[in-house]
C-alpha cells in the first residue's frame, strides 16, 4: 500500500492492522516518532495526518493509505527549523527528550489551527501529552512565546 | 599508540597522565586511585590510556571529552561540560561530548561503579574536572610560552587560542597540542577564582538539545542492527513465577514469527516486525507456576508489616538521649501511623536493549545507568565473562533510577543467545508498569513526647522497610568484586561479602531522611524494622528520601498543631542548629508571602528536607472542591552550593515538583492475588500540564562546592501537599497517594 510521510510516497508491506507508528520506526526508519504506550495514553507517537494531530500507536497502517504524515523529521529542517523548534531550544524545553517530538507535533498542530492560544487552549491540546520529565511550565511558555513571535513578524 | 607521556600525582587523590596520540592530538586522563583500585591491582595496569581519555584536544583544536555519566535529562552533560570549558577557556557549546564505553577507569568515584545516580555527578566532578581542564591549559599556555620564548605571565589562553599579552601572535589550541603534551604537569594547577567565571553560575544553555527537538537523538529504543529480530517476552502474571508448560503452536503458525522458546522468567516470542511478535504473543498458552506470592495482596502486605513492627523493634539506627525517659517524665504522647504504597518508574521509554551475542562476544546496545552492571547480567546468563561484553549506552528517555536495575539487559542478552542472532528486546507499557523493581512500599510509626508547656522533649519513628541493596547487591557485588569468580555471583550478596573479608556497603535506602531529622529534640530514636515481601524493590528518584520526607515532615505539622503553633514557626524554632535547612525554609516562606492572607479557599503547606547534600524547602499553595485537590502554587528554595548552571537547577526543580506530584496525587502499584494491578497510563497515571500548578524556584547564594539537584526537589513535595490538605480540610492524610474521596 501507498503511503506519503513528509512529502514522499512510500510503498510499504505491512499487514493492515499494524499501527502506523511501527511502520514509520522500522519500515521508513524514521525513529524520532516514540512509543510510549501504545494506547493513546501519553502522545509520545504523534504525527500529523493531514495537518491534524493524530496518535500512530493506535492508528492502523490502513487507515492512512493514500494520505499525508507529517512526523517530526518532517517538521522543520537544520536551516529553517519550525519556529516551534526554535523556541524550544530558546526555552531549554527537553530533558531527557522523549517525549518531545509528539509535544512538538501537537503544538504545531494546535498553531496551525490557532494562531494565538489561551494558557486554557494550550493546556486542552497538550494535556495528550504527557511529560515524565515535567517540562510543562516550559511546553507552555514556549508556545506562547511562538504565538507572540508569529504575531509581530 | 602513544609515543610519549607523564603521569604525576597532582593532588592526593587524583592522577592525571597526559601523552600525545599517534593522530597528534593532546589527551589528557584523570583517575582516582584510591578508588580505582580492586583486589590490589591498579585497573590501568597495562591499560590503553589513550582510549580512556577524558580530555583530548586535537591538531584542528577539537576539543573533545569523554564523560563518564549518563545523560538522562537531568543536565549532567551541560553541567560538567561547564566546568571543563571554564578552566580551559573555550565556549562550552564548542566542546564536543562522547559518552564513555564500558571500562573501569570511568567508574563513579563515589560509588566504585561506573553509574549515574544519587544526584552526585557534579558534587564528585567538581574539582577533578576542573582540575583536569586548568591542568590542559597550563601545559598549552607552557607550550605557547617556549615558542613566543616569554614568561608563562605574558601568554593568556582564552577562545582556544594562546595569545601573547600584546596580542601580537596567536596560536590555536590545536597548533599548541603536541608541545603542550611534552610539558610539565603541574602539580598545582591554579582554578580560576569565582570572580573570573565566565560560565560557571552563568551558563543558561543547555548542550544535549538540539537532536531532542528535530528527533535525531537515538535512543535505545532507536538502535538496529543488521540482522536484527523484534522480541517479546510473556513474563509470570504472578511476580516471581514460573513457566508449568507452554503451548506456541498458534503463536509458530503466525506470520512472521522466526521463533518461540522458554527463557528463564517467560516464553520469548520472535518475529522480523514487533507489531507480528505482539500479536502471536497473545495466543500463547501459558500454564504459570504461580510460586510463594500468589496469594499476596496490598492489605495483606501492610498488616504483616504491622505484625512486624510489633514483633520487631527494630535496629536502632540512631540514639539521642533516651527516649523512654521522655515518655515516663512527657505530660502527653501522641503517636500515628503512616504507609506508602509500592510505585513504578513509568519512564516514557519503555524498557529495551539490543544484544548480539557472536564468537564469545557480546555486544550491548541499552539505556541503561550502569554499564558495569549490565556486563555483570549479560555474564550470568551466557557462557562470557564480564570482560568479553561491551555495552554501548544510548541516549536514555528517563531514568529515575529504573535504568540501575539490569534485568532488561539480562533478558535480552538470554534470548539473543538461543536466537544465535542480534536481537531487539521490546517492552509494552503494560509490562513495564507490572514488572518494575519498585520503589518499596514501607509502614512507620512515629511517636513524639510533649512536656507541660508543649515543648516537644521526645520523637521515636520507626521504619519498616526492605533494604534496596539486598536486591542490588546480585549485580553490583560481582562489579565491585571483579576478582570474584562467577560461580561465586550468587554467594556476592551482604553474607557473602562479608564472608569473604569485604566490607559490605552500607544500606541507608531504608532509613536515609529519616535517620537525619533535623529537628532539635533532646531525646530522639530512629529504628529500622527490616520486612521484605519479597517483591524486587529498587531506586526510585531521591530513593528513601522520597518518602521518609513524607512521614516526617508530616508528623512534624502534626506537632505543630498539636501544639497550637504555626508549622513554619514551630519548624524555625527547631532548625536554631541548622543554619542551612532554616535558610531554605524562610526564604521558601518568604517568597510564598507564608505570613500573608490568601483568597478565600487556598491554602498553604510547608515542608523542608536535605538530600543528596542539597536543601530543599517548598511551599505548596491548594484548594480542595468537593474532595478534588486542585494545586494552584508551588515555591520552592533550593540550596545546592555554587550553581554552575542556573537554568538546570530550576528545571530540575520543576521537574522533580512534578515527578513528585504524580506520586503525591496519583502513585499506587497495588497488589492483588500477587498480581501488579495497573498496567498503562489510564491506571498508573502521569500529571497532565492542565493539572500543572504555577512552579517559582528561588536558588540560595551559596560559596559551598555544588550538590546534586536531579532528586532533592522531589522530597519535600509530598509532605507539603499533604500538610495543605490537612490546612484546608482538617484531614490529616497520612498514606500515599493523597485521596480525600
Ligand atoms: S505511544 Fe501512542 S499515545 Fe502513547
Ligand atoms: S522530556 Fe523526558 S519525558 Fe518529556
Amino acid at each position: 500500500m501507498k503511503i506519503a510521510v513528509n512529502g514522499v510516497e512510500q510503498v510499504v508491506e505491512f499487514e493492515p492492522d499494524t499501527p502506523l507508528l511501527w511502520v514509520i520506526r522500522d519500515e521508513l526508519k524514521l525513529k524520532g516518532t516514540k512509543f510510549g504506550c501504545g494506547k493513546g495514553l501519553c502522545g509520545a507517537c504523534t504525527v500529523h495526518l493531514n495537518g491534524h494531530a493524530i496518535r500512530s500507536c493506535i492508528t492502523p497502517v490502513s487507515a492512512v493509505e493514500n494520505q499525508n504524515i507529517t512526523t517530526i523529521e518532517g517538521l522543520g529542517s537544520d536551516d529553517t527549523p519550525h519556529p516551534l523548534q526554535a523556541s524550544w531550544v530558546e526555552f531549554n524545553v527537553p530533558q531527557c527528550g522523549y517525549c518531545q517530538s509528539g509535544q512538538l507535533m501537537s503544538a504545531s498542530a494546535l498553531l496551525a489551527q490557532n494562531a494565538n492560544p489561551t494558557d486554557a487552549d494550550i493546556d486542552s491540546a497538550m494535556s495528550g501529552n504527557a511529560c515524565r520529565c515535567g517540562t510543562y511550565p516550559r511546553i507552555k511558555a514556549a508556545i506562547h512565546h511562538t504565538a507572540d513571535n508569529l504575531k509581530n513578524s | 599508540m602513544n609515543h610519549q607521556s607523564t603521569d604525576i600525582n597532582v593532588s592526593r587523590r587524583q592522577f592525571l597522565k597526559v601523552s600525545v596520540t599517534a593522530t597528534g592530538s593532546f589527551s589528557l586522563a584523570s583517575f582516582l586511585p584510591g578508588c580505582a583500585t580492586f583486589g590490589g591491582k591498579a585497573l590501568s595496569e597495562g591499560g590503553d590510556w589513550a582510549a580512556n581519555a577524558w580530555l583530548e584536544i586535537t591538531s584542528e583544536s577539537n576539543i573533545i571529552f569523554t564523560l563518564d555519566r549518563v545523560e538522562m535529562g537531568q543536565g549532567t552533560t551541560t553541567g560538567l561540560t561547564t566546568l571543563l570549558a571554564e578552566e580551559l577557556g573555550v565556549e562550552p557549546e564548542t566542546v564536543t561530548v562522547i559518552y564513555a564505553p564500558v571500562a573501569n577507569d570511568y567508574r563513579n568515584p563515589e560509588y566504585g561503579l561506573q553509574m549515574t545516580g544519587g544526584s552526585n555527578s557534579l558534587s564528585t566532578s567538581w574539582g577533578q574536572i576542573r582540575l583536569a581542564g586548568a591542568t590542559a591549559r597550563e601545559m598549552l599556555v607552557a607550550a605557547a610560552a617556549e615558542v613566543y620564548e616569554v614568561p608563562v605571565e605574558q601568554c593568556q589562553a582564552n577562545d582556544g587560542y594562546v595569545a601573547l599579552a600584546d596580542h601580537s601572535k596567536k596560536l590555536s589550541y590545536g597548533e599548541l597540542a603536541v608541545l603542550a603534551a611534552s610539558q610539565s604537569v603541574p602539580s598545582n594547577p591554579r582554578l580560576k577564582p569565582a570572580a573570573e567565571f565566565r560560565f560557571i553560575g552563568k551558563q543558561n544553555k543547555r548542550l544535549d538539545i538540539a537532536g531532542k527537538v528535530n528527533g535525531r537523538t537515538v535512543y535505545g529504543i532507536d538502535t538496529d542492527v543488521e540482522g536484527m529480530v523484534y522480541a517479546v517476552i510473556s513474563r509470570s502474571p504472578v511476580i516471581g513465577g514460573k513457566v508449568k508448560q507452554f503451548d506456541a503452536s498458534k503463536a509458530l503458525a503466525s506470520k512472521g514469527i522466526v521463533a518461540v522458546f522458554e527463557v528463564y522468567n517467560g516464553i520469548a516470542v520472535l518475529a522480523e516486525q514487533y507489531w507480528q511478535a505482539r500479536k502471536a504473543q497473545q495466543t500463547l498458552e501459558i500454564e504459570w507456576d504461580e510460586g510463594p506470592l500468589a496469594e499476596l495482596s496490598s492489605d495483606d502486605m501492610f498488616q504483616s508489616f504491622k505484625q512486624a513492627a510489633l514483633a520487631d523493634q527494630g535496629k536502632i539506627v540512631r540514639d539521642e538521649g533516651d527516649f523512654d525517659d521522655a515518655v515516663e517524665g512527657a505530660a502527653r504522647v501522641f503517636e500515628a501511623e503512616y504507609h506508602t504504597p509500592f510505585l513504578a518508574h513509568a519512564t516514557l521509554e519503555p524498557m529495551n536493549c539490543v544484544v548480539e551475542v557472536r564468537d564469545n562476544h557480546a555486544q550491548v546496545w541499552a539505556p541503561t545507568q550502569a554499564p558495569d552492571l549490565a556486563r555483570i547480567a549479560v555474564a550470568r546468563v551466557t557462557d562470557l565473562s564480564p570482560s568479553d561484553v561491551d555495552v554501548t549506552v544510548t541516549a536514555i528517555g528517563g531514568g529515575f533510577g529504573r535504568r540501575l536495575t539490569q534485568d532488561f539487559i539480562e533478558e535480552a542478552a538470554a534470548v539473543a543467545t538461543q536466537a544465535k542472532r542480534p536481537v531487539k528486546l521490546m517492552w509494552s507499557r503494560e509490562e513495564d508498569t507490572q514488572h518494575d523493581w519498585y520503589r518499596p512500599a514501607t509502614y512507620h510509626k512515629l511517636k513524639a513526647t510533649f512536656n507541660d508547656t508543649g515543648g516537644v522533649t521526645g520523637w521515636d519513628h520507626q521504619i519498616v522497610a526492605p533494604n534496596l541493596l539486598d536486591w542490588y547487591i546480585r549485580d553490583a557485588a560481582p562489579a565491585q568484586y571483579p576478582w570474584a569468580p562467577k560461580f561465586m555471583y550468587g554467594m556476592l550478596g551482604s553474607i557473602g561479602l562479608a564472608m569473604q573479608g569485604v566490607a559490605v556497603p552500607k544500606d541507608e535506602t531504608a532509613i536515609e531522611g529519616a535517620v537525619s531529622v533535623p529537628y532539635d529534640i533532646a531525646n530522639l530514636q530512629v529504628r529500622h524494622t527490616h520486612a521484605d515481601i519479597g517483591v524486587p524493590v529498587s531506586f526510585w528518584r531521591s530513593v528513601g528520601h522520597s518518602q521518609n520526607a513524607f512521614y516526617v515532615e508530616s508528623f512534624i505539622d502534626e506537632l505543630a498543631h498539636e501544639t497550637m503553633t504555626d508549622p513554619f514557626l514551630f519548624r524555625q524554632s527547631l532548625l536554631q542548629n541548622q543554619p542551612r535547612q532554616r535558610r531554605v525554609l524562610e526564604l521558601a516562606a518568604e517568597q510564598s508571602g507564608w505570613s500573608k492572607s490568601l483568597p478565600k479557599g487556598r491554602f498553604r503547606g510547608i515542608s523542608v528536607h536535605k538530600s543528596f547534600k542539597s536543601y530543599a524547602a517548598q511551599v505548596v499553595e491548594l484548594s480542595v472542591d468537593n474532595g478534588e485537590i486542585n494545586m494552584h502554587r508551588v515555591v520552592c528554595a533550593i540550596d545546592c552550593g555554587i550553581v554552575v548552571n542556573p537554568d538546570i537547577v530550576k528545571a530540575q526543580m520543576e521537574s522533580g515538583i512534578i515527578f513528585a506530584l504524580t506520586a503525591a496525587l496519583y502513585g499506587e502499584i497495588s497488589l492483588k492475588n500477587g498480581r501488579v494491578e495497573q498496567s498503562n497510563f489510564d491506571d498508573y497515571k502521569l500529571l497532565r500540564m492542565n493539572e500543572t500548578p504555577e512552579i517559582d524556584v528561588y536558588i540560595v547564594d551559596s560559596n559551598e562546592s555544588p550538590t546534586g539537584v536531579g532528586e532533592p526537589g522531589v522530597p519535600p513535595l509530598a509532605p507539603a501537599v499533604a500538610n495543605a490538605i490537612f490546612a484546608a480540610t482538617g484531614k490529616r492524610l497520612r498514606s500515599l497517594p493523597l485521596r480525600l474521596t
